[in-house]
């Protein structure tokens, strides 16, 4: 099995209890309650279905319950794994083509309609839906929280860094796993609160009535008042070619893999996209042990912030802007992968194609809000607020803070008038999901003989955790714009108790002094697996990762609540000012092929995963049949399958470009429930027999 | 002020394929329809089921056109649009609806129609897995069958445009001039068009078009929601219809189509009037008790959608068609009663006949459907 054993930042469980299973006859194990996806996936299994069309090969994209491609059959059901825990004895089997049907010809059972009656529902419990409920249970209102997986927290359970943001707000300096606990064990707290793990929320309905499919087994309808709509986001689909091979899948599905369920997913990836998402995703792979060719971009600039992109550079991951991915190849699942440089019109030159050897491709080109359920509610003219990254793509600090902006909201709208929300609450949400403002010069520090903080955190973001830590209250923001935007310097006494090193979620912060005219010392944080010891050297960079000099340690410490080495090397007095980081990926990881080897057929890019209908064939229909109406797709069968549209949407505006129409001419697909298909059996409840 | 031959309002289900026929015998027609493309009033909510096995002769000579058509649309047109001739069949649980439905056989023998009474043992073979107790037999028509609504809608647009057919999408009729008797121009919310004819073949919205010149048109819509699972192997070949009726429903059917999914509708009791379309709660609870009671196999299907669409209802369930005494140039083909599907691509054929080359081979059937008539009939199997 490929498991992580150790990982510097995650406690990897001790407690967790085997089980066998079955994969197409072949034994196996896997841990039980974890998603069968990730259980496969440490069987090195990538291949779970093969679709009727063209019979190719479909491993997981999202592993997040949104899209459909990791369905297999789980005991004769087709299912969808991320999102269905393992338990022993289960009998998986690849999906080929069409499912049968399980013949259970037995009569009708007893069966019962199950409804529940609350004052706000809450879909989604993430970080804004864990804090908009706390609110709402504070004030005592009834709620029930929805959650579609296992374990309450969403993303905040793959969060691996430390988080950005302010420390007081939203728990910055903390990860996101530890932040998930803390909220959870609140929520869990309130008795007014009624929690569905493991439960899809498959649509609103018009007579005020949400349908909940719970542990894929049961079917639950609730009254409310009102509605919250904390149900996150998805990852936005690429077109290539290729792009639906196994191998190829969402960054947030990999953060599932390996953050959440300790996975080893690969042995090397590539990554397409230079967003936060895909940066994180870079510098998770490496904590994992997995090597990272490269990060490509095809905007000419890096959308992520700067600072974790050059964590990333330094740590000897390339990033290539204005390129992208050609092709993704490889026999039944990802080989390898071809990018080029592309022209101002965004059109790959091929002469400039570069192959490398990778089993896994990263999609991390961003997200698109799940707020189909709060589009349908608000048709209805339901109350409803949506909230988080449903609500707009940012932060999960940020939807902390918007998720207690939404609960408060909701207990005024039920007739709470005497609550106010404080204004700053809403300027730091503001502030919390700002786009990077401006980049500064780096300020080279004069070095003495006493420690000092040195900063490489030059970008405007919204992050304080650095001010926050320091005893002696010496680093502070400077006052450009007068929020927690600016960037920070030190002024006053350093005790190099090294908290500022070992809280920055983007390590940029080292302490350095002076030692003779020709030696320093500098202290740098690293976050990974330490085998290291005093003597040893390692490769040290400057803040956009050229290596400067061999570092010799001199000495190594651990910062317990930060989960994070302060490794003392001494160095030249000379680089002393400008060293920034500790390289950790050796050059020869990241080289290409000699020689580019590809075949690129861009017309072959999957557009609807669903029902593998090419970039081609709906161009050529948009064309011929003068089409105007994303509805007239579905003839192609483009938006008729299980994800009911929810990864091609995004991709329509792009595709009609293609096929010469102005997307202002065209009327959207509409959409419909379930979100999530549902058994009948379910739906009414009928006992097990 | 756009002029045309023909002016057909609605580009649905009765609508498309008619102007396709008129544009094929030469006519200059234009369309005006106020959704974005065609198909996407009810034709999107059609379950896709076609038969003929009706008990008028109106009817069955329409569909039986509609089969041949549609069937043939691959043949002749190059286009598929996911035939499949699987057959109906009604299973029977009791006495006196074996007795009206074999009273009724007769007719529809007597029609020509490939009908027949089947054993419990038939339908069972049919019908594999089927909750037997009780089971009578059941009718079954090997010739009707299914395909897919969008497809065929697709097809005739794009067969109706290579006949230089003219449609002016997200367009919405908002008055008409006449003046001695005669429809003069009909004007939208972005032109006008005047022509020598105009067809209402505005579904459930035809009784607000008539309105516009005085043409009182008993159509009311009702609405009804359908349902589709995710596609699994083939197993069931026929339409299954159910005509027990509940408490709460008169009757329900389903079928497995060319995809492999299942398709269901239900036809609520009493009957929901209005034009909202928004999917309800009560839906997949009732038809889901309703479907697994017959044939629990479907238990561990998964429902993958759920939609609501509108029935043009006219008093006697069946659909007006013809021209009208009070306006020279207005021609009806509306209140399909929810068969629209089934019935205007053969009714756009028939018609273009009627309205092209003067054909009097079906008079029998303006006669049956006439605006005139006193509504006092009761269709058997709508």
């Amino acid at each position: 099995m490929t498991r992580i054993g150790k990982h510097p930042v995650l406690d990897v469980p001790q407690d967790r209890k085997e089980v066998e299973f079955y994969f197409d006859g072949q034994k196996m194990v896997g841990y039980e309650g974890e998603a069968v996806s990730s259980a496969l996936f440490a069987n090195g299994i990538r291949r779970f279905s093969v679709h009727k069309r063209g019979n190719t090969p479909q491993g997981i994209f999202c592993a997040n319950g949104q899209c459909s491609q990791c369905t297999v059959i789980i005991d004769g059901f087709p299912q969808k794994s991320c999102i269905t825990p393992l338990r022993a004895g289960m009998k998986i089997e690849t999906m080929i083509g069409v499912p049968k049907i399980v013949e259970d010809d037995r009569p009708l059972g007893k069966y019962e309609r199950r409804n529940e009656v609350c004052d706000v529902l809450v879909i989604g419990g993430g970080p804004s839906g864990l804090t908009s409920t706390i609110e709402l249970a504070k004030l005592g209102f009834k709620v029930i929280l929805v959650d579609d997986k296992a374990k309450l927290g969403g993303k905040l359970l793959l969060q691996t860094h430390k988080f950005f943001g302010s420390e007081q707000d939203c728990f910055a300096g903390t990860r996101g796993i530890d932040i998930a606990h803390k909220l959870e064990e609140e929520v869990r707290s309130y008795p007014n609160v009624k929690i569905f793990t493991e439960t899809s929320v498959i649509g609103v309905f018009k007579d005020k009535k949400a349908g909940l499919f719970v542990k894929n087994r049961n079917y639950v309808t609730v009254d409310f008042s009102g509605l919250i709509l904390s149900s996150g986001a998805r990852e936005k689909s690429v077109v290539f070619p290729g792009n639906d091979l196994p191998g190829v899948y969402g960054a947030g599905a990999f953060q599932t893999l390996v953050n959440r369920d300790l996975v080893k997913a690969a042995s090397k990836i590539l990554i397409i996209g230079s967003g936060n998402v895909g940066l994180i995703g870079a510098y998770h792979a490496l904590q994992a042990g997995i090597q990272v060719a490269a990060i490509v971009e095809i905007a000419p600039n890096i959308t992520g912030y700067k600072v974790h992109a050059d964590k990333i550079k330094r740590m000897g991951v390339p990033i290539y802007l204005g390129t992208t991915v050609i092709a993704a190849e490889g026999n039944g699942r990802l080989e390898k992968v071809t990018v080029a440089e592309v022209d101002n019109c965004w059109n790959p030159i091929l002469e400039t194609a570069r192959t490398y050897d990778v089993d896994t491709l990263l999609v991390a080109v961003g997200l698109s809000s799940a707020d189909e359920l709060y589009t349908l509610a608000e048709q209805y003219g339901f109350n409803v607020i949506k909230t988080g990254d449903c609500g707009e793509i940012a932060e999960a600090s940020s939807a902390m803070i918007g998720g207690r902006i939404a609960g408060l909201n909701m207990a005024k709208s039920l007739g709470r008038n005497d609550i106010v929300i404080d204004e700053s609450l809403y300027k730091k949400a503001e502030i919390l999901k700002s786009r990077p403002g401006k980049t500064h010069e780096l300020e080279i520090p004069e070095l003495t003989a006493q420690f000092r903080p040195k900063f490489t955190c030059l970008q405007e973001i919204p992050c304080n955790p650095c001010t926050t830590v320091c005893a002696k209250k010496a680093i502070r923001l400077k006052n450009r714009l007068g929020t927690i935007m600016d960037t920070p310097y030190f002024d006053g006494e350093c005790l190099a108790c090294g908290m500022c090193v070992a809280a920055c979620p983007g390590l940029a912060v080292s302490l350095v002094r002076k030692c003779s005219d020709t030696k320093a010392e500098i202290v740098l944080p690293y976050e990974f697996n330490c085998t290291a010891k005093e003597g040893d050297t390692m490769p040290l960079t400057d803040i956009d990762g050229k290596v400067l000099e061999s570092g010799r340690i001199t000495k190594i410490a651990y910062n317990k609540k930060y989960k994070t080495y302060l490794i003392t090397f001494e160095v030249s007095a000379e680089n002393a000012p400008l060293i920034a980081g500790i390289r950790v990926q050796d050059e020869s990881v990241t080289k290409p092929r000699d020689k580019a080897d590809f075949i690129a057929i861009p017309e072959n890019g999957v557009v609807c995963r669903c029902e593998h209908v090419t970039v081609k064939e709906i161009v050529d229909f948009i064309r011929e049949n003068e089409v105007r109406d994303v509805n007239q797709l579905k003839q192609i069968r483009v938006g008729m399958g299980a994800c009911g549209s929810k990864t091609c949407s995004v991709l329509m505006p792009r595709i009609f470009k293609m096929a010469g129409v102005d997307w202002s001419e065209v009327t959207p697909g509409r959409k419909r429930p379930l979100t999530v298909e549902t058994p009948m059996f379910a739906i009414i409840n009928e006992e097990e027999k | 002020m756009k002029s045309y031959d023909i002016l057909i309002i609605g580009a649905g289900s009765v609508g498309t394929p008619l102007s396709y026929y008129l544009a094929e015998k030469g006519m200059k027609v234009g369309v005006i329809e106020q959704n974005a493309s065609t198909g996407r009033g009810q034709n999107r909510a059609a379950i896709g089921g076609l038969r003929a096995t009706f008990s008028d002769p109106a009817k069955i000579k329409i569909c039986a056109v509609s089969i041949n058509e549609i069937s043939h649309m691959k043949e002749n047109h190059g286009i598929d649009v996911d035939w499949v001739e699987g057959g109906y069949i009604y299973p029977i649980f009791n006495e006196a609806q074996e007795k009206s439905l074999k009273n009724l056989l007769t007719l529809q023998k007597s029609f020509g129609l490939d009908i027949d009474w089947v054993s419990a043992e038939e339908v069972k073979e049919r019908v594999p897995g089927i909750q037997s107790e009780g089971l009578r037999g059941g009718t079954f028509s090997p010739h009707d069958g299914s395909a897919s609504p969008i497809k065929t809608t697709g097809a005739f647009y794009r067969l109706a445009r290579g006949k230089n057919v003219e449609f002016h999408f997200n367009e919405k009729v908002l008055s008409m001039e006449v003046s001695g008797g005669k429809i003069n121009s009909v004007k939208t919310d972005r032109d006008s068009y005047s022509a020598d004819l105009i067809i209402n073949a505005a579904g459930p919205f035809s009784r607000e078009i008539g309105d516009m010149c005085g043409v009182k048109i008993p159509v009311s819509p009702e609405c009804h929601e359908a349902g589709i699972t995710e596609p699994v192997e083939y197993f069931l070949r026929p339409m299954v219809v159910d005509i027990r009726p509940d408490d709460i429903s008169l009757n329900y059917y389903f079928y497995q189509n060319y995809e492999g999914q299942f398709v269901f509708c239900i036809t609520p009791k009493p009957p929901i009037s209005g034009t909202d379309i928004d999917n309800t709660s009560s839906f997949m609870p009732q038809m889901v008790e309703r479907m697994l009671a017959l044939y629990p196999r479907l238990r561990n299907l998964r429902i993958r959608r759920t939609w609501r669409g509108l029935y043009p209802m006219t008093p006697d369930g069946f659909p007006i068609v013809g021209r009208t005494k009070e306006i020279s140039n207005l021609f009806l083909a509306t209140g399909m009663c929810g068969q629209g599907y089934m019935i205007g691509s053969g009714l756009g054929k028939i018609l273009s006949e009627i309205i092209v080359n003067d054909s009097h081979d079906y008079d029998f059937i303006l006669e049956q459907l006439t605006l005139y008539r006193d509504f006092s009939g009761d269709e058997m199997l709508k």
